[in-house]
């Protein structure tokens, strides 16, 4: 129609009347409607940009060390922190009132707002608060001196103060260097001193336990076998006394031994003052890390990011998960992903294998088909309700009355643990193993199946040496893509097996070195946990955005390999297709 | 081939040299076993689909099937002076025991009737002329011809006695396995241990009240700390005088004796003749109730203890109907009543405004039961919930639940056997006993979830202390005395609002942008485009509720206003910026593609957004009088100008179509020529801009003159954690789904079909609308339904930022508590096979069911759209 206009723009008015031409051409062409769904598409991706870069950003700058700031405030309080962000917000009235003039004019100037920001000031057991919010309009000085110190340690949180002096083996040495040799020696031997009760507590006294706890379990199961009158009770019972006598003086030995460390680093002490004045002495081996923070190199800095990255990839979490590392939840979101794959691909494969090449195709197995689509849309929750009432209950149940009689009443398999969480997802991604597998077979050729048959291969022979190795790409993006899914996924893992904080790990040196009943620690709860359920989310937010931006990797990274490793297949089949 | 080979000449040549053509063995065995692995492991899955949805429905069942009946036995009523004042039973149901009105204690062997001998009280020879007990049916008090009262204890003694310490001498009960020593029974059980059950009774010293005449009723309740019990008790003397007292018990330091000092107040209002049949008071001693065979019921209020009120008289046997049963239920707040007609009712105590009563509350009709067909007689309540049983004159009696007011058994008495004279539940509600006179009867049963049926689960239920029914979950609270409420409509409600607002946001963003990113852009950015939104659908669901709940909802907090105008300003912005672009010569706009508008979208987008966060306390002041918080509330502000914003796109619309009508031919002829066609559409969209704004801001005024309001309903008190914040972080999670799908089904449309429409003239535009998207229309909505499917059951978003308030309101600002979250939040402290546990269940299923079906239209539609494009 346009094109019409264009080329006789003599045309009669009459014509332009049935055809009108140029607005119309505006209208047809819908710009305002176009430029919505442009808008659509930009939204949504700032929406993920936006994302991610908060997680990423968030992630990257945690570990970064912060000034510590000293701020005077015109009521002359005192108080030093790291600053964790700020914000403008409207001050009450009698807020405004109080203020001098210029500070008033300032806010007035603004609209009736203004600034604060929120410094980390630590020292929760001095004052019971680890967070302060501090008005711009508040603030007389500000400095940052040289020997404030950042100490990260053990229990309440991290202190902030001068180091003032510290005791060696109970006598006090005048130090107020944190980069004294007497005192980074004295650190380190407190420290090295911790670990080896660490060790000590772990290794010996819990391997102690739990052989005795061994022990008492066969004598209660011949208990419950023979009876309390039985003549082989009444050996077993002799015999258990005897080792467990000779088990308790170990346990003794290893007890004494880590009190006498424990004694040791009694002496061993740091006092600091804050910036009030308030002096704190901390035992040397609970210092985590310390730091002058505002006397630091840039090769300080790097070298603490590091040291703190490291601290967080390979340690135990420590105050109520917020701090330390998740060494125990990424190791428990590995070896969950992992059992659940060996659970998984089998089970989706030769679901595949039989829908696609074993049943006849019809009505049944179109049913199947939708049911199997179906299953892939099932709240995950659901089948963390099912995991719970089968897998748990009932077959766990059923194993501890039949294997473990002699830990009852307390369950061993017969509540949550790493297997029943692992069959769980097992369950909730075996249709991403199967639809993909599927996908996968059916885009073998026909022919290429029917020329293995004609040269005489049985069936199992043409899928084991044709049909599969063509569609192993496929399948094993599948089975990727179920393990990303599986990783991500939490909310059936509440109800099957992830705590907060496990004893124990899953894998270890006692018998039988995989313990699948054992509870575990997931990456997904650890956010959960420390962002949504610790006594203070503030604190832990840092941590929860590392944690993040963890899993996030761990998920992403899973879906990338799937994509790389379909296109390699993809490529290296395609030039052997014939 | 061996027939071949027999048929074969003789030897005239050599034979050819022949391959075996056997397969191999192994190669057999191999291909059959692999056929029965793949055969066995694909129906295992199969059956494994299958076997989900049966678990489930298998553990949910037992919550609406009828309780069972597990026994029925009599042994002859060990015939004592005078009628039973109390029946008991342990909670192991081992021993019944039985006080007479003279103070007499016996005890029988439940299971096989043998008697025990057991302490008796003193009643010095006196006979009771009143007997009253608590619930639990320990403590008693009994009432005396003098006037004097006396407080007695009958506890079941519970010990454990290991097997080595046990007595000898002890003789089997029966074959019940049971053993006794003449007064205890000695259960063996699963521990090897011994369970030892006897009878402890205990009676104190008459106490003297103000009347000297005969109790004719009395009842009693044991109230306030163990170590400082308060008993308050309420009497009728034959006087006719009804009186609330309340005995005190008080050790004295020194000499260790204890004292009971007691405080009556007389009740007013009982005239000379009335002849009260039955007085009851609560625990709190601040009700009390006398009631009359005729019907008449007294309420008092006793808040004031020294001085009690009559706050309520009225007629609850209604007609020639005699009320002859009259009792509480556990939480004694509602009474039942059984008549002689055999219709039985429960009355609550409810608050109402307009209450004619002294203390504001009625007492009224709220649940009417199955009749009897003959007079009830007796009333028993159990002791842990809201059940209770009724016997009518023939004998039978039936069990029943007070909040579900469904009849749960019927249970037949011996036959010949008379009406019961009285009737108790046993500890654990797990057995009645009842008694006749000349025999005594225990039925065994159980009834795991008297307190559910279809109704209570997904109707509206009238709940003790409620003012109407009302569809309630509250699973748990911190006394006994409470009854969890399980109506599972608010967690259904709650998992609707999340999905219904996600997908408000998501649809349009999600549909938008998979129309665009097909029918707009090259493949490059779709390319990189496509790619990016799936991985972001694999981006756990725990990550969006952490930001959600931690990051977002604060911001959206402090920001709210410019979050709310930023839903308008953005298509505004773009339009106007679509607008400009029109002034762009044509040339130029078509030398750049869908890239560039893509990015100068993503340009008017942020700008859009920056704007409405700088002007946020400008647009505050406008619309929200300064403070949203408190304007959304009703406190300060008109909705004026906010109507007006809303309805300024209606009135617009209505504008441009208008125009386009009536006076379109003639606009079309005054945009002569391209060039200026783009300017002229800038005018004509500024000047009907500006005239749908003043006739917008007229409207409101009108209508907030009227009286009418945007606030209550959607727009109500704003909580932190709400169903924006919902509905934004559930967008993150459905939008990539949504476009993925819908994406798909765009670009499997024919190419043909586009470049017929394109050769035919449309414009671009035109094809996708009226071509393009009617014929993947199909997809589209299964895109749709996928991403519902998803919202629906997303269980990590809802649990962290939804605030978890199981509440009924469509409120964008107030919480919301799904099926999902609260499987989440409240299964790991449900105990296994309790009601809770098969609720949680249940509410699984019912997800399961919701998913299942929008999953099933969803693939039913998919499979159609398939087979179209692939005629088309």
């Amino acid at each position: 129609m346009t094109s019409t206009s264009n080329l006789a723009p003599t045309a009669s008015s009459n014509l332009s009347r049935t055809v009108p031409a140029k607005a119309d051409d505006v209208r047809s062409r819908g710009e305002p409607f176009t430029w919505l769904l442009g808008g659509a598409l930009a939204l949504g991706c700032l929406m993920i940009a936006g994302l991610l870069a908060l997680v990423v950003w968030n992630g990257f700058v945690t570990f970064i060390p912060k000034p510590i700031e000293v701020l005077t405030e015109n009521s002359g309080a005192i108080s030093a922190g790291e600053r964790v962000r700020q914000e403008s917000f409207r001050p009450a009235p009698d807020v405004v009132a109080k203020l001098s003039a210029t500070a008033r004019e300032n806010v007035a100037g603004n609209g009736g707002y203004a600034t604060r920001f929120l410094i980390k000031t630590g020292n929760f057991d001095l004052y019971g608060e680890d967070f302060k919010w501090v008005a711009d309009f508040d603030v007389a000085t500000r400095s940052l001196p040289r020997d404030m110190v950042l100490v990260e340690r053990m229990e309440w949180g991290p202190l902030i103060g001068r180091l003032i002096g510290m005791t060696v083996d109970g006598t006090s040495v005048a130090v107020t260097d944190i980069a004294d040799p007497r005192f980074v020696d004295a650190h380190r031997a407190a420290r090295d001193r911790w670990r080896k009760i660490a060790d000590l507590e772990r290794d010996d006294i819990g391997g102690i336990n739990a052989r005795i706890e061994q022990e008492r379990l066969e004598l209660r199961s011949i208990e419950l076998s023979e009876g309390r009158g039985s003549e082989s009770y009444r050996r077993a019972a002799v015999t258990y006394e005897s080792v467990a006598a000779a088990l308790a003086k170990d346990h003794q030995r290893s007890t004494a031994e880590a009190a006498a460390l424990v004694d040791t680093n009694k002496g061993f002490t740091a006092t600091f003052a804050d910036a009030q004045g308030t002096s704190k002495t901390v035992a040397l081996d609970a210092i985590v890390r310390l730091y002058a923070a505002n006397d630091l190199s840039w090769f300080d800095k790097i070298a603490i990011y590091l040291a703190r990255w490291w601290e967080f990839l390979s340690d135990d979490p420590r105050e109520a998960n917020t701090e330390g590392g998740v060494w125990p939840a990424l190791f428990g979101t590995f070896t969950m992903t992992l059992l659940m794959v060996v659970a998984v691909a089998p089970f989706g494969i030769v679901t595949a294998l039989y829908l696609r090449e074993y049943a006849r195709q019809g009505r049944f197995v179109a049913f199947v088909r939708i049911c199997v689509n179906n299953l892939a849309g099932v709240p995950s929750i659901v089948y963390g309700v099912f995991g719970l009432g089968f897998f748990a209950y009932l077959v766990g149940g059923t194993i501890d009355e039949v294997f473990f009689q002699e830990r009852l009443p307390s369950p061993t398999f017969g509540t949550g643990g790493l297997l029943w969480s692992s069959l769980t997802l097992a369950l909730l991604t075996v249709p991403v193993v199967i639809v993909a597998t599927e996908e996968a077979l059916s885009a073998v050729p026909r022919s290429i199946r029917e020329a293995s048959l004609a040269c005489g291969a049985s069936k199992w022979q043409t899928i084991k040496y044709v049909v599969l190795p063509r569609a192993m790409p496929g399948i094993l993006t599948g089975i990727i893509l179920a393990m990303a899914r599986g990783a991500g996924e939490v909310a059936p893992l509440m109800l099957v097996g992830v705590v907060k904080l496990a004893p124990a790990l899953p894998i270890d040196g006692t018998f039988p070195f995989i313990h699948l009943e054992r509870s575990f620690m997931h990456l997904g709860f650890h956010i959960y946990d420390v962002g949504f359920q610790s006594r203070n989310s503030e604190a832990g937010k840092p941590m929860v955005f590392v944690t993040t931006m963890l899993l996030m990797t761990v998920v992403f990274g899973m879906n990338l390999a799937a994509i790389l490793i379909r296109n390699r297949l993809k490529t290296r089949f395609a030039t052997a297709a014939f | 081939m061996s027939s071949e080979r027999d048929t074969a000449p003789p030897a005239a040549q050599p034979a050819p040299y022949r391959r075996a053509k056997e397969t191999a063995a192994a190669v057999l065995i191999a291909d059959k076993a692999a056929d029965w692995t793949i055969r066995a492991g694909g129906m295992s899955v199969i059956v494994a689909v299958f076997g989900i949805m049966v678990f489930l429905a298998e553990v949910v069942a037992p919550l609406l099937m009828d309780g069972a009946l597990d026994g029925r036995s009599s042994a002859p009523w060990p015939r004592s002076e005078g009628r039973a004042a109390l029946i008991a039973t342990d909670e192991n149901l081992s021993m019944i025991a039985t006080v007479s009105d003279s103070g007499q204690v016996s005890a029988v062997h439940a299971a096989s009737g043998e008697r025990l001998v057991v302490p008796s009280f003193e009643f010095d020879g006196r006979q009771a002329t009143a007997a009253a007990h608590t619930l639990t049916g320990n403590q008693m008090a009994f009432g005396f011809e003098d006037g004097s009262i006396r407080f007695a204890n009958v506890e079941f003694k519970i010990e454990l006695i290991e097997s080595e310490a046990r007595p000898a001498g002890l003789k089997p009960l029966g074959d019940s396995g049971d053993l006794t020593d003449g007064s205890s029974v000695f259960t063996p059980i699963a521990t090897g241990q011994l369970r030892k059950v006897s009878v402890v009774a205990a009676v104190g010293g008459p106490q003297m009240i103000a009347s000297r005449q005969p109790i004719r009723a009395i009842d009693y309740r044991v109230g306030g700390p163990a170590e400082r019990p308060v008993r308050a008790f309420v009497t009728v003397d034959a006087a006719g005088v009804g009186r609330l007292s309340r005995a005190e018990t008080r050790k004295n330091m020194v000499t260790g004796r204890e004292r009971i000092s007691v405080t009556t107040a007389e009740l007013p209002g009982l005239d000379a003749g009335v002849a009260v049949s039955a007085a009851l008071i609560n625990d709190q001693a601040d009700q009390v109730y006398f009631a009359e065979t005729s019907g008449t019921v007294r309420r008092y209020d006793a808040r004031d203890f020294s001085n009690p009120v009559l706050a309520e008289t009225i007629d609850i046997a209604p007609g020639a109907t005699k009320l002859t049963s009259i009792a509480f239920l556990i939480g004694e707040q509602s009474l039942v009543v059984g008549r002689d007609d055999g219709s039985v009712d429960i009355y609550f105590r409810v608050a109402r405004d307009n209450a004619a009563t002294t203390d504001g509350y009625v007492l009224i009709p709220a649940k009417s039961l199955e009749r009897h067909p003959v007079g009830v007689v007796r009333i028993a309540p159990a002791q842990r919930g809201k059940m209770f049983a009724t016997a009518d004159a023939e004998g039978d009696v039936w069990v029943r639940h007070g909040t579900s007011a469904q009849l749960l058994l019927k249970l037949a008495p011996e036959p010949g056997a008379a009406a019961p004279a009285s009737l108790v539940f046993a500890p654990r509600d797990n057995a009645l006993i009842s008694q006749n006179g000349t025999q005594f009867t225990l039925w065994r049963f159980d009834l795991p979830h008297p307190e559910t049926t279809i109704g209570t689960i997904f109707g509206r239920t009238w709940y003790e202390g409620y003012a109407e029914p009302t569809f309630t979950w509250q699973s748990s609270a911190g006394s006994d005395a409470f009854e969890p409420k399980l109506s599972l409509i608010p967690l259904i409600f709650g998992t609707l609002k999340a999905t219904f607002y996600s997908l408000l946001f998501a649809v349009p963003i999600a549909l938008g942008a998979a129309i665009f990113t097909a029918e707009f852009t090259g493949p490059r950015v779709r390319a990189v485009v496509k790619p990016t939104m799936e991985l972001m659908a694999s981006l756990p669901s725990v990550v969006l509720g952490f930001i959600a709940a931690i990051i977002l909802a604060p911001i959206a907090e402090s920001a709210i206003s410019a979050v709310l105008i930023a839903f308008g300003a953005i298509p505004a912005g773009l339009i106007f910026a679509a607008c400009l672009w029109q002034l762009v010569p044509r040339a130029t706009q078509a030398r750049f593609g869908g890239l560039v508008r893509l990015a100068l979208a993503t340009a008017v987008v942020l700008l859009t957004v920056s704007a409405c966060a700088v002007l946020a306390p400008t647009l505050e002041n406008i619309f929200f009088a300064g403070d949203f918080k408190a304007w959304v509330s009703g406190a300060t502000g008109t909705s004026k100008a906010l109507l007006a914003l809303m309805l300024w796109p209606a009135v617009f619309a209505g504008f441009w179509l208008l125009t386009n009508a009536v006076v379109g031919a003639w606009v079309m002829r005054a945009m002569k020529t391209p060039s200026t066609a783009g300017r002229d559409y800038l005018a004509r969209w500024v000047v009907t801009a500006l005239a749908a704004a003043v006739i917008a801001v007229l409207a409101a005024q009108i209508v907030v003159d009227l009286g009418g309001d945007v606030r209550g309903g959607v727009l109500d008190t704003f909580v932190q954690r709400n169903s924006l914040i919902v509905g934004f972080a559930m967008g993150f999670a459905v939008i990539p789904i949504i476009y993925t799908v819908s994406e798909d089904a765009l670009t499997a449309v024919p190419e043909h079909l586009r470049a017929a429409s394109l050769g035919l003239g449309a414009t671009q535009w035109q094809t996708t609308i009226r071509v393009v998207v009617p014929a993947a229309m199909s997809g589209i909505f299964a895109a749709v339904m996928v991403g519902m499917g998803r919202a629906v059951g997303e269980t990590m978003i809802v649990v962290m930022a939804a605030g978890n308030t199981p509440i009924i309101d469509w409120n964008l600002f107030a919480g919301l508590r799904a099926l999902s979250a609260n499987i989440a939040v409240e299964m790991p402290e449900a105990v296994r096979d309790s009601t809770l546990y098969r609720m949680l269940f249940l509410a699984a299923l019912t997800l399961f069911a919701m998913t299942f079906v929008v999953n099933t239209l969803a693939e039913v539609v998919r499979l159609r759209f398939r087979k179209q494009t692939a005629a088309m």
